[in-house]
Parts: structure tokens; C-alpha cells; sequence
């Protein structure tokens, strides 16, 4: 995204604002209203199956770009996201029954929230990195894990809380289109942010404790202050993405938030590949819509009644193959075979890039 | 005393499970996250192998231990030699796919209804009479002796021939392993065999006590902070562990909160990862120098 | 008896960068062959296709061959590689950081058997100062002495031949005299070969019989100590003895290397 140099010639950078611009070419203006175009228009062509399908990859997109910020750039390593999106959903849920509160002050609060819980999940990362800093995230989803099924069973909820649709500007909101666009403009939004984010000092600074600590310490950086600003900013908007969650699917019980939940999107940000935000959206289309592409695939072959009673335990599995072949053949992810296609056009007929060195 | 007995059983049963992280840990730096999945793969063998060999449960025993051994290599010869020389997190994480991988393929060929393999291997669970009152089930029984002589056998190999040093060198600097000859491969592979086979043990044991369901792998989840309250590549480290966390799980059950079962070895989990994170016996990992 | 022998290697890395083209080198029994060159010349790469490491890399010897005492080496594993005599003191991560100096020596000594003592001794009486520091955890040592230790320890693996990567990086020149000194008193004392691979050229030639200069993938020169020494280009790139006026770097270096590249 950020390029040493425009992909296209004639292009010339002559100021900061330039450089630092997000579309540079005719060619990027173009390609970006059209598929602006084509987003607007779909809902008004496809099948609400489609959309719902739609709706879904934007609002777990929402999630999969924070993690990707706090792992993919600030090098991180959570395991606890799906405690975050709990927290989130508990908080709209617990407000909107408790209280009574309206969507413009739930959604806030699940932020806050989130904000103080990433705050708790980012302090050990101040002294411990790698696999013991995944296992202290770990440990933290449990303990959230746990206080949201006292609460639920303390206060009767035993089967979960039913949450009513917001009131967005007057409008109820049930409707599948209306639900589309608000999540795309969600999606949106959180893009821009992290794309800002990472473009601004916070973004060099995670990049640079991201390489090695010691070094960006000894350049000035503080890195405990943005090692939980990355922890904060993260759990913050994935909580909001809970909170949406918990108006979309209109009710939210603990079991929803199940260890393979924060799986899941670990490995959407490493089947999308990590460091990149492309990648993070490619990653959550891609995993949320694996379940339906094997449920299509079972259809096609022939003895498919038993195996479709037990759809769960064949996604699960399904699951787990894609994500050891990824693992395995391209850890660069979807973003990689991406750059190789490029790379490929790019240097046809040539197959190697040439030594440095070797024009003169 | 029943609270002693429980503490005992419960912490025989974090021990086994938890010297299969330390084996494979010490090793290669990875955490095993398969090893729950493993461990109830090795209880769902017994009940393919008492099906096979109807009538002879000594030999269904055997033959399910002997698949576990095999297991652990073959999924270190085709899955993790891949993963060397990659980043740890990617290991990892291909433990967790691995995991996920054989818990549906589990549910897929024996579905995901309980399973008794004692009934299947025609063998009885009697509740055994202990001094001051308490009880124990004949499996329990077996599986605490079962656990003290794994570790004793653990101990005596890792002593002679100074495997034990080289599986740390391994882990620690696995490229300088390499080129001082030592055979990282063999060393691997023989990590993850005993690593399984102690996993199937444990498994097996549990099953034959109290059942068999596709939830079994959360006991591993629950017995890793043992590993890591000990040291994660100390095995003298995950017994003493185990120990302090069954203890503190089945005091505060009983004392404080039954519900606070499943989150109590996190809660020991957390305040070892504020207070010493390498553990009681591990070795610091804190050693670089710029 | 050519101990080593490299027949045109190409090296490529992520199967699109060829790091290493056409280098051709060998190495004689009981002989101390030093490869030179600058920053990403391809020394390390070369050194690592012998060795057996390009696989963690994402790369490969992709033409030529490897031959080491008549056997072909090229992309076998590094612990075959290792088992017939080719040891690698590497450049990063020479040590195990949280065994003792001890147990690191002890490390490597799984085919030595009976023998073992004799080869700690050995260790020993090369690096006296290690047998002070036995029982301290290696993370702790200085930089010479983790450099001493790095030697001692691939000497525990029975060489035949001992390939040594940037021996003189971050080591002040009098503990690089000291090493390079003790590499001649190795060579001498148990007849294995070294191949060294250096950016300080004159710690190098200081002790090399035979040395190669290699620049952007390519070996450009070689030639025994004598004759490299007295090299123009030699001596003005990599001695710094400048002869006479000075003129400008770029135009020179620049028509040298095309007179090396197309003549």
C-alpha cells in the first residue's frame, strides 16, 4: 500500500502529502469507484442469502483488521480476541437489558470497554514476548470467559440475552440492506483508521518495535506506551465489532465465543498474510465463507447424506486442513500468492530478478 | 483425606499430560497445542483396537499404546519436520490446525456421542477402599502409579547418554544443533513419539475411569499451566506444578466456588506469568544480548 | 589432494534472486584458503550452499556441484553434511546461549565415544582461557571469548575440514591476531583445512596460503597470498594502500570492475 514509487510512469511526488497519499495513480482513482459502484449496487442484485453472507464478511472484517494491527504490525501475539468481541457483545447486551440503553450509548461503552480490557490484556506484554505473551492473552480470555458465564448464570441467563435491534437515526433496523450498508460503512471506517494509523508515527513506531524492541527503544521510542496503545486501539475496536455482533445476530450467549472463535481469526490473519491489511480482509472473507464454499462442495459429490449430518464436524476438519496447508505451502498467505502473480507479470520473460550490479 | 486422594489423582493427571508439552517444548521451542486432541486420539484408538481384539483387553491395551507411539512420530515425520527453521508462532499454529483437524475427523468416524471403553474392553471400575474413609476408582489408582513410573523412566533416560542436555541444545539454538551433529530429525521424532505416547496414556486412563467424550481435550488446556508453572522444559518442574495446581483447583472448588474450576489454573497461570515466567525450574530465556 | 571442490555453483534464493553465479573454488588438504569480498559479494551464501543451510532460506544450489573428498554435498542435510567433516563455525548464533561453557563443548559429542576426553583437553589446551570460564553459562562471555568457544566447539565434531564465517566481526584486531593465529596452530597441529570467509582482508591474508576475492555473486580473482598482495586492486580496495594520487573512487573502481567483468 505504501509504495517506494507509483506503479504506473509520469507519476511524480514532490511534496510529503504526496508521498504519504493513499490513491496515486488515474488508474487506483478508477478501480476504486467502480468497486465502490459494484458495492453499492449489490444489494439491490443479490439474493438475501448473499447478503447476509455479505454482511457477515464486513462485519468479521472489522475484527481481523484489528488483530491484524496488534499482531500483524505491532508483532503482538493475541489469543484472547474472542474474549474481546465477548466483552463487547456482554456490554450491549447487559446495558441494552439492564438498562434499557439505546444503540448511540451502548456502542460507546462497549468501546470503553474494550479499551480497558485491552489495557489489561496488553500489561503483560510489557515484560513478556512471543509464546508467553500468547499464553498470558490466553489465560485473560479464560478468566473474561469465565465472568461472562457467572453473569449469565448468576443473573438467570442461562440460555443467553436476547437484544433488541438498534434505533439508528429513528429507523429500527431489521432489514438486510439496511444491516448491509451499516456494516459496510463500519468496515469502512475501521479501514480508514488503521490505514491512518499506520501511516502516522504510531504505525512506523509498531512497525519498528515490531523488528526488534531493543533497537526501537535505543531510537526513542517508548515502547511500553505503544505496545498498549496497540493492545487499546485493537480490543477497542474489536469490542465495537461485538457490540455490532450482538445487534446483528440479535442475541448473545458465552457459548458463541468459544476458543475456536479466537482461532479463527488468527488464522484468517494468516491465511490473508500477515503485515498487511489487504490481507486481513482477504483473510476474513476467506475463512468466513469456507464453511459455505465445502457446504456447496459436499452438494456436488455423490454419498453426501451422512456427511451432511455432521456439517459441524466436517467444517471443523475442512478447517483445519486449509489452515495447515497454508501453513505449510504458503505462509505468506493469500496476499502472497497475490505478490507472486504480480511478481510473475512483472518480470515476464525474465524468471529471476537480475544481480545488483549487473547493468553497468 | 478424600481431598488429599483428589489432589493426588488430579495432579497425577495434570503431570502426565504436562510432560508432553516439556518433551516437546524443551526440544523445539513449540507448544504443542495438538496434545488434548492427541491425547483423546490415543482413548478413541483403545476403542478401535477393543473392538478389534474383542475379548482380549490386555492386548487391546497394548497394541493402543504402541498406535499412540507410532502417531506421535508419523505426525512429526509428515507436519512439524515441515515446520523447522519456520517461526515458532507458525508451529504453533500448525499444532492448532493440527488439533482442530483431529477433533472433527474424530467426530466424523466415531460421532460425538460419549463413549465407555471400559464396558467395550469388558473391564470393571470398582471404587476402592482407601485408610480414613476416602475412595479411589481402580483406573485412578493405575493411572497415579502409571505417572510416578513414567516419570521415573523419564528421569533415567534423560540422565543417560546426556540426552536431556542435548534436547535443550536443540531447543535452544536448533541451527548450532544441527551443525554439531547432533540429529535434530532423530531427536524431533523422538520427542513427539514420547511426548504421544505419555498424552495416550493419560488419555486412556481418564477414559477408562469416567468416559469418553470429544470435550477431553480441555483437561489438556487445564494441565498446561502445570507445565508452565514448573518450567517449560523442566520436567521436575511440570510434576511440582502439577501438584500446586490440582491443589489450588480442588481447595478453592471446595472451599470457595465450584464454578471456579475451569478458571483456577489460569488464575495460578497469570500470577506465575507476573511473578517469574520462566517457571520454577525453567531455564531463563531472558539471555540476549544486542 | 583437493579436499573441497566447488564446480560452478549458482545459488537462488525464493526461486527468483540468483545470489551466486559460475563460483568455482577449492580447497587442499591442510590448507588455509581465505574467500574475500565486500558486503553481499556472496561469501556467506557460498559458505552455507557447502554447508548444507540454504534450505532454511528458501534457496537452493540450483546448477553446479559440490564435492567434498569425492562425495557430492550440494543440498544434502546439514548433519550428513556435518557427519563426513564439514563443520561451520557459523557468523550469528555460535554458541548455546544458556548451557555452560562445559556443556557446550559436551554438546557436540555425540559420535566421539571414549575418546571424548582427549577432545575436551584438546579444546582446552588450544583456548586455555575457556578452561578458566568452564562453569560459566555461555550467554554471559564476551565477544573473543564466545569466538573461542564457536572454534572450540565445531573442533568437538572431528573435522576435516573447518569453514569459518566472519571470524573477525566485532572482535578488536589484536583478539583477531590471537584467533587467526590459533587456526594456523589448528591447522598444524591436527592437518584439517580451513576455509575462511572474511571481510578483513588483511587478517585473512595474513594467514591464508590461497585466496579468492569475489564481488556481486562472481568469484573476479584468486590467486595465492603473494600474488593477491601484490594486486593493484587488491591493495586499493580491500588493503587500503593507496599508491601514488589519489583519484576518484567511483571512476576507477567503476573501469576496474568492467576490465574484471568483460576482459
Amino acid at each position: 500500500m505504501f509504495r517506494s514509487a507509483p506503479r504506473a510512469s509520469g507519476y511524480f511526488r514532490t511534496d510529503y502529502a504526496q508521498d504519504l497519499a493513499l490513491i496515486q495513480t488515474r488508474a487506483e482513482r478508477w478501480s476504486l469507484a467502480v468497486f465502490a459502484a459494484a458495492l453499492a449496487l449489490f444489494p439491490f442484485v443479490a439474493s438475501p442469502f448473499a447478503l447476509d453472507l455479505a454482511s457477515q464478511v464486513f462485519l468479521v472484517s472489522i475484527g481481523a483488521l484489528s488483530l491484524m494491527l496488534l499482531t500483524g504490525y505491532a508483532g503482538q501475539i493475541s489469543l484472547g480476541h474472542a474474549g474481546l468481541i465477548a466483552a463487547g457483545a456482554f456490554t450491549t447486551g447487559i446495558l441494552a437489558r439492564e438498562v434499557g440503553a439505546p444503540f448511540w450509548i451502548t456502542l460507546p461503552a462497549s468501546a470503553i470497554t474494550g479499551a480497558l480490557l485491552g489495557f489489561v490484556f496488553g500489561l503483560p506484554s510489557l515484560r513478556l514476548r512471543g509464546l508467553y505473551l500468547a499464553v498470558s492473552t490466553l489465560a485473560l480470555y479464560f478468566i473474561v470467559i469465565y465472568l461472562g458465564g457467572e453473569y449469565e448464570t448468576k443473573r438467570g441467563f442461562s440460555t443467553g440475552i436476547v437484544v433488541d435491534p438498534p434505533i439508528l437515526f429513528g429507523i429500527k433496523l431489521t432489514d438486510g440492506r439496511a444491516w448491509y450498508f451499516v456494516l459496510l460503512v463500519a468496515a469502512t471506517l475501521n479501514l480508514l483508521i488503521c490505514m491512518n494509523l499506520l501511516r502516522s508515527r504510531s504505525g512506523r513506531a509498531w512497525r519498528a518495535l515490531h523488528a526488534r524492541e531493543t533497537v526501537a527503544a535505543a531510537l526513542g521510542i517508548n515502547v511500553a506506551r505503544y505496545k498498549l496503545l496497540a493492545f487499546i486501539i485493537s480490543s477497542s475496536m474489536t469490542s465495537v465489532a461485538g457490540s455490532l455482533f450482538a445487534y446483528y445476530r440479535g442475541f448473545v450467549s458465552i457459548e458463541a465465543f468459544d476458543l475456536f472463535l479466537s482461532i479463527q481469526y488468527v488464522a484468517m490473519i494468516i491465511i490473508g498474510g500477515m503485515g498487511s491489511l489487504l490481507g486481513a480482509l482477504l483473510g476474513a472473507a476467506f475463512v468466513t465463507l469456507l464453511p459455505y464454499a465445502i457446504e456447496a462442495l459436499l452438494h456436488l459429490l455423490p454419498n453426501v447424506q451422512r456427511l451432511a449430518d455432521d456439517i459441524f464436524a466436517v467444517d471443523y476438519s475442512a478447517f483445519g486442513v486449509v489452515m495447515l496447508l497454508f501453513l505449510l505451502l504458503e505462509p505468506l498467505g493469500l496476499v502472497g500468492i497475490w505478490r507472486r502473480i504480480q511478481n510473475y507479470f512483472l518480470l515476464w520473460p525474465f524468471k529471476y530478478r537480475p544481480l545488483a550490479g549487473a547493468d553497468k | 483425606m478424600q481431598l488429599f486422594v483428589n489432589i493426588v489423582v488430579l495432579g497425577s493427571i495434570y503431570a502426565l499430560i504436562a510432560c508432553g508439552y516439556v518433551l516437546i517444548y524443551r526440544v523445539s521451542r513449540v507448544l504443542n497445542l495438538a496434545h488434548g486432541e492427541l491425547m483423546m486420539l490415543g482413548a478413541y484408538l483403545l476403542l478401535a483396537t477393543a473392538w478389534l481384539f474383542r475379548g482380549e483387553p490386555v492386548l487391546a491395551l497394548a497394541a493402543a499404546i504402541l498406535l499412540s507411539l507410532i502417531v506421535g512420530a508419523l505426525v512429526y515425520v509428515f507436519l512439524m519436520r515441515k515446520m523447522t527453521g519456520e517461526m515458532v508462532l507458525a508451529a504453533i499454529l500448525a499444532t492448532v490446525a493440527l488439533g482442530i483437524l483431529i477433533r472433527g475427523g474424530v467426530v466424523l468416524v466415531w460421532s460425538a456421542q460419549q463413549q465407555y471403553p471400559a464396558q467395550a474392553l469388558g473391564v470393571p471400575n470398582p471404587s476402592l477402599a482407601l485408610p480414613a474413609g476416602a475412595r479411589i476408582s481402580l483406573w485412578s489408582g493405575v493411572l497415579v502409579a502409571a505417572n510416578a513410573a513414567v516419570y521415573a523412566a523419564l528421569f533415567f533416560f534423560l540422565r543417560f547418554g546426556r540426552w536431556g542436555m542435548r534436547m535443550r541444545a536443540a531447543g535452544q539454538s536448533p541451527l548450532l544443533a544441527a551443525q554439531r551433529g547432533i540429529n535434530l530429525h532423530g531427536i524431533y521424532a523422538l520427542a513427539w513419539s514420547l511426548s504421544t505416547f505419555t498424552g495416550a496414556l493419560a488419555g486412556i486412563l481418564m477414559a477408562l475411569d469416567s468416559g469418553l467424550t470429544s470435550s477431553m481435550p480441555i483437561i489438556a488446556l487445564k494441565a498446561f499451566p502445570a507445565a508452565l508453572v514448573g518450567g517449560l522444559d523442566s520436567l521436575a518442574g511440570a510434576l511440582i506444578g502439577a501438584v500446586i495446581v490440582a491443589g489450588a483447583e480442588v481447595l478453592l472448588i471446595y472451599y470457595v466456588d465450584p464454578l471456579l474450576a475451569d478458571v483456577v489454573p489460569f488464575l495460578v497461570l497469570i500470577a506465575m506469568l507476573i511473578v517469574r515466567p520462566w517457571g520454577l525450574f525453567g531455564t531463563r530465556e531472558e539471555l540476549d544480548r544486542v | 589432494m583437493t579436499l573441497l571442490q566447488v564446480d560452478k555453483i549458482e545459488v537462488v534464493y525464493k526461486r527468483v534472486i540468483t545470489a551466486v553465479q559460475g563460483v568455482t573454488l577449492s580447497v587442499a588438504e591442510k590448507q588455509i584458503v581465505a574467500l574475500l569480498g565486500n558486503n553481499g559479494a556472496g561469501k556467506t551464501t557460498t559458505l552455507r550452499a557447502i554447508s548444507g543451510f540454504l534450505g532454511l532460506d528458501d534457496a537452493r544450489v540450483a546448477e553446479g556441484a559440490i564435492t567434498f573428498a569425492g562425495a557430492p554435498i550440494a543440498n544434502r542435510p546439514p548433519h550428513e553434511i556435518s557427519s563426513r567433516g564439514v563443520v561451520l563455525v557459523p557468523e550469528r548464533e555460535k554458541v548455546f546461549p544458556n548451557l555452560t561453557v562445559a556443556e557446550n563443548l559436551a554438546a557436540p559429542l555425540a559420535r566421539a565415544g571414549r575418546s571424548e576426553r582427549r577432545l575436551d583437553e584438546q579444546a582446552y589446551h588450544f583456548f586455555p582461557r575457556l578452561a578458566q570460564l568452564r562453569g560459566l553459562v555461555a550467554g554471559l562471555l564476551s565477544g573473543g571469548e564466545r569466538q573461542m568457544l564457536a572454534i572450540a566447539g565445531a573442533l568437538m565434531c572431528r573435522p576435516r575440514l573447518l569453514l569459518v564465517d566472519e571470524l573477525s566481526l566485532g572482535l578488536a584486531p589484536i583478539a583477531v591476531r590471537d584467533l587467526t593465529s590459533q587456526l594456523v596452530s589448528i591447522r598444524d597441529e591436527l592437518g584439517i583445512a580451513i576455509l575462511l570467509v572474511e571481510q578483513s582482508a588483511t587478517a585473512a591474508l595474513a594467514i591464508a596460503d590461497y585466496a579468492y576475492v569475489m564481488e556481486n555473486g562472481r568469484v573476479v580473482l584468486d590467486g595465492d597470498r603473494q600474488r593477491l598482495q601484490g594486486h593493484q586492486d587488491v591493495q586499493e580496495f580491500y588493503l587500503g594502500q593507496t599508491k601514488g594520487e589519489r583519484r576518484s573512487y567511483r571512476t576507477v573502481k567503476q573501469y576496474r570492475r568492467s576490465r574484471r567483468w568483460y576482459g
